[in-house]
């Protein structure tokens, strides 16, 4: 070599260059940093439960999954025919369901075009039409009244080689399908996403305080396509299925009475305990646990266990309390203002604001100042639902901050009732107020103060208002919580403010000595589900506002109403077989929804709801 | 950075006798390619300062031990979340009833011909203890570094020991669990260097071969004397919940599956070990 000297410096120049040109690294923040590529086409392996994803799961065939008591029960009441219902029968699965569906699934990254910051993983499943967006960006999660979905609301990051989704704001439905196994709109998933070569393992972690007793942990299996597999598509469209079923009826089992409950250890020759025991079943040691059960005891997993006090919601942060007033956005110019007791909607444009009921009371500066930010006009109109505190107790402050420019000098002004109700004497003053007239009725004899009561009253079916550029109708439910509920119905914005006909959070407060009845609380739910009209795959489309609770859709109604009418069924029952109140009581009828709804304290508790029932079961003509 | 520094000394003492003759010959140049040249000198200087203050690389060094390297702690022990194929792994099913693994015709056969008195009479009662069905099983699992390239996995249930050489698997197989050999998986760029820092995280890969045949179900669903076995070992810590390892497997068996037949298994952490219970091998 002539010159080897030369070599050393070209050697040098080009370690001078790696060196430049390596510029010192600012480490990616991992919630933007992929650690693994998931995008492309996957398809289920499906060498696990096949029976569960294909044909459905076997009934009674509980085992592997942790339920609690009220689990088990709820699973052992579900009928599957249910799914002939109307509003059930194009229901999309759950998130963590949604992961061990058949199907196709793809999955993408969308990222910001300019940065190309990672802002979502979308996961796109063929069963269902399943679309989950994963939030990249960091972005929280939403607060406890916003409304759920049935793949719930997710956000992810990278941990290791994997990524780690945690998902909340899922609707209730099927932890399994096809046997009645369910998860609550309460629980929460983990998920992690792990790629071995074209092998894609997710693990799904399923916490639930109101159906299970510890996670529930799967793993599901997927393969990469090297193509788009295509068929992408899942449509539905619900039907009649079954002609002149009555509006009221709900297929589902009483306790103890399900005919099938045997049929799966029958048939596998194994104790009838061995798919009941809950949490027991996913261990080592079922056998030997197996051997300590008895007949008796066996048995007496198929009803609620006799002599326990009722359980109580697991629900956590029901209902805001938190000192504040919060705004949530429903649709279009209408939102939903929380925070003060019943949950208050408020509806805006170029006239004053429409404000469907006033809370409690104990927060309206609050609420006030709450509708000043989304309406630059004052309150022109209020209407309640019922007449019930937690609706109207704030009707004396909105009202008298508002103002009904449409009165002054007409008719209606010259007949207003002066020295009784007063609000009409000055409308530049007084928000109109309006109700049913049951709603005024009781709340004069309440001794309300006259600024609260609604002077502007409907008798019969309905009352109308175009307002703001909508149409807004109130339907009178007769006889449901109380004598004198409305629901609100703004046509345009497509939103039902149910009152306390409908809550997320507790049993309906019906209030048997006003008039309220378990049949008429059965009948708002279903003029509810009228009038709803779902977007796609058994929800969003009609909004509807509970009188507590989180902003809903028809799902949540639709399965409160099947848990209205399962209650009377089984306290009807009952009373039908000439059971006492302490005897319907202690039979603890409500165990399978008492850890979403139920209170043994405070102003409404699952006493009371099951007295209502049975009280307004035997007010009832006989046959009815 | 001693690693640097022994670099540094060492090219020093390599390229010397060149740069000092480099340096010779660049001050007799003519002044026109005199000053190119030593830009190029401190730029190749400065190229190793750099280095040397980022904490470059450096030389080859000694890869860490398994062990060492190892991107999470696996050890401990473990007991089975029994939440998929529930019924056929905590009992046994019935003669034919196979649940979801894709047995061929041939395999199909051999299941059918299941019959576990026989396997009683061989000795033969751990037939669904070997390795491609064990960890199914419900279980408890405890998992230990042997040595600083040796893991070894012990089952109570049929008191099962697998041990994953990282490296060459010492033995000849022939037994139930088989040869394994293990090593950290993680997502690697197709070509180094291009794009993408070091790989974060990683798995457990462990590849099994030369099992004596064995049972993927305990009513006799087969698996054959050349399967081979893959699996990868994840560790999953739930926030404000448990660890989890999740063990995705894949066994291939030409003469009994028709397809690659995959499952996922799920343990969680036990800090109280008070519950294992060391049981033999049941055929039934």
């Amino acid at each position: 070599m002539k010159k080897p000297h030369l070599l050393v410096c070209a050697a040098l120049v080009a370690l001078s260059a790696t060196a430049i040109g390596q510029v010192p690294q600012i480490p990616p923040a991992s919630a933007q940093a992929p650690a693994v590529d998931l995008g492309g086409y996957w398809t289920p392996a499906l060498h696990e439960d096949l029976m569960e994803r294909g044909a459905g799961s076997e009934i009674a065939d509980f085992g592997g999954f942790p339920l609690n008591e009220a689990g088990r029960l709820w699973a052992l009441s579900y009928d599957p025919s249910r799914v002939t219902l109307r509003h059930h029968q194009c229901e999309a699965y759950l998130a963590p369901y949604q992961m061990r569906a058949l199907g196709n699934f793809r999955i993408w990254e969308e990222r910001e075009e300019h940065t190309q910051r990672l802002l979502a993983i979308h996961v796109w499943a063929q069963t269902t039409e399943g679309h989950r967006v994963i939030w990249m960006d960091g972005r929280p999660h939403p607060p406890t009244w916003a409304p759920h979905t049935f793949r719930g609301f997710s956000t992810g990051q990278f941990v290791g080689n994997s990524l780690v989704v945690s998902t909340t704001h899922m609707k209730s439905g099927a932890l399994r399908r096809g046997n009645g196994v369910p998860q609550s709109d309460q629980a929460t998933l983990t998920e992690f996403f792990v790629r071995h070569g074209d092998h894609l393992t997710n693990v799904t972690v399923v916490t639930d305080p109101v159906f299970l007793s510890e996670p529930m942990v799967r793993s599901n299996d997927f393969y990469r396509q090297p193509v788009d597999p295509g068929a992408w598509l899942y449509a539905c469209d619900d039907g009649e299925q079954i002609l002149d079923r009555p509006e009221d009826e709900v297929p589902h089992y009483l306790f103890g009475k399900q005919p099938y409950a045997r049929e799966f250890s029958t048939r596998y020759k194994l104790p009838l305990a061995a798919s009941l025991l809950g949490d027991a079943t996913m261990y080592p040691g079922l056998n030997a646990r197996l051997r300590t059960v008895n007949e008796s005891e066996a048995n007496g997993l198929l009803a609620p266990a006799r002599g326990r006090a009722s359980e109580t919601s697991r629900a956590t942060d029901k209902d805001s309390r938190d000192g504040n007033v919060h705004i949530w956005p429903v649709r279009d110019n209408v939102y939903m203002v929380v925070g003060d007791g019943g949950n208050i909607v408020v509806q805006t444009g170029d006239q004053g604001a429409f404000v469907v009921d006033t809370g409690e009371g104990k927060l309206s500066d609050k609420v006030l100042a709450a509708i000043r930010s989304l309406s630059a006009n004052p309150i022109q109109f209020i209407a309640n639902t019922s007449f019930r505190q937690e609706h109207t107790g704030g009707n004396a402050a909105l009202g008298s901050a508002g103002q009904d420019p449409s009165l002054p000098g007409s008719f209606f002004l010259l007949q207003a009732p002066r020295g009784v109700t007063g609000f009409f004497e000055n409308p530049l003053a007084h928000a109109t107020m309006m109700a049913h007239a049951n709603v005024q009725i009781r709340m004069q004899a309440a001794g309300a103060p006259a600024g609260a009561v609604p002077a502007d009253t409907y008798l019969e079916d309905r009352r109308r208002k175009f307002h703001n550029g909508d149409a807004i109708e109130l339907f009178y439910q007769p006889a449901a919580v109380t004598d004198g509920d409305s629901l609100v119905y703004f046509r345009r914005a497509d939103v039902i403010v149910a009152g306390d006909v409908f809550s997320t959070t507790q049993y309906p407060v019906i209030d048997v000595k006003s008039g309220g009845s378990v049949q008429g609380e059965i009948n708002a739910l279903n003029a509810i589900l009228n009038r709803t009209v779902y977007r796609h795959q058994g929800e969003g489309g009609t909004y509807v506002v509970p009188g507590h609770g989180y902003l809903s859709d028809e799902h949540e109604v639709l399965e409160y109403r099947d848990m209205v009418v399962i209650v009377r069924d089984r306290v009807k029952a009952m009373v039908d077989a000439g059971a006492t109140l302490p005897q319907v009581k202690a039979a603890r009828l409500t165990a399978d929804y008492d850890t979403q709804y139920g209170a043994n304290a405070g102003a409404w508790t699952t006493e009371m709801f099951v007295e209502a029932v049975y009280s307004s079961l035997k007010a009832q003509p006989s046959g009815c | 950075m001693t690693t640097l520094w022994i670099y540094l000394a060492g090219a020093a003492i390599l390229l010397a006798p060149e740069m000092l003759r480099g340096v010779l010959e660049l001050a007799l140049m003519k002044p026109g390619i005199r000053l190119p040249a030593m830009i190029v000198i401190a730029l190749a200087v400065c190229s190793v300062l750099v280095e040397a203050q980022r904490g470059g690389r450096g030389a080859p060094q000694a890869p860490p031990s398994p062990r060492a390297a190892a991107p999470f702690d696996l050890t401990g022990q473990w007991v089975s979340l029994i939440t998929e194929d529930w019924r056929h792994r905590q009992f046994i099913a019935p003669k034919g009833d196979y649940a979801s693994l894709p047995l061929s015709l041939a395999g199909r056969k051999n299941a059918d011909s299941w019959d576990p008195a026989r396997d009683e009479a061989a000795g033969e009662q751990c037939k669904a203890y070997g390795a491609a069905g064990l960890l199914r099983l419900p279980t408890r699992m405890r998992i230990a570094w042997q040595d600083d390239v040796t893991l070894r996995l012990d089952t109570d249930a049929g008191t099962q020991t697998r041990i994953f050489y990282f490296g060459s698997p010492q033995g000849n197989g022939g037994d139930w669990q088989g040869l394994s050999s293990a090593s950290w998986d993680s997502p690697r760029a197709a070509f180094a260097g291009r794009g993408g820092g070091p790989p974060s995280g990683g798995s457990l890969k462990v590849v099994t071969t030369k099992m004596k045949p064995g049972y993927l179900l305990k009513n006799g669903a087969p698996y054959g004397a050349n399967t081979i076995l893959t699996e990868y070992f994840d560790r999953f810590d739930v926030p404000d919940g448990d660890s989890l390892i999740v063990i995705t497997s894949e066994v291939v068996d030409p003469e009994n599956l028709a397809t690659p037949y995959w499952t996922s298994q799920q343990f969680k952490r036990e800090n109280d070990t008070s519950r294992w219970s060391p049981t033999p091998c049941a055929a039934r």
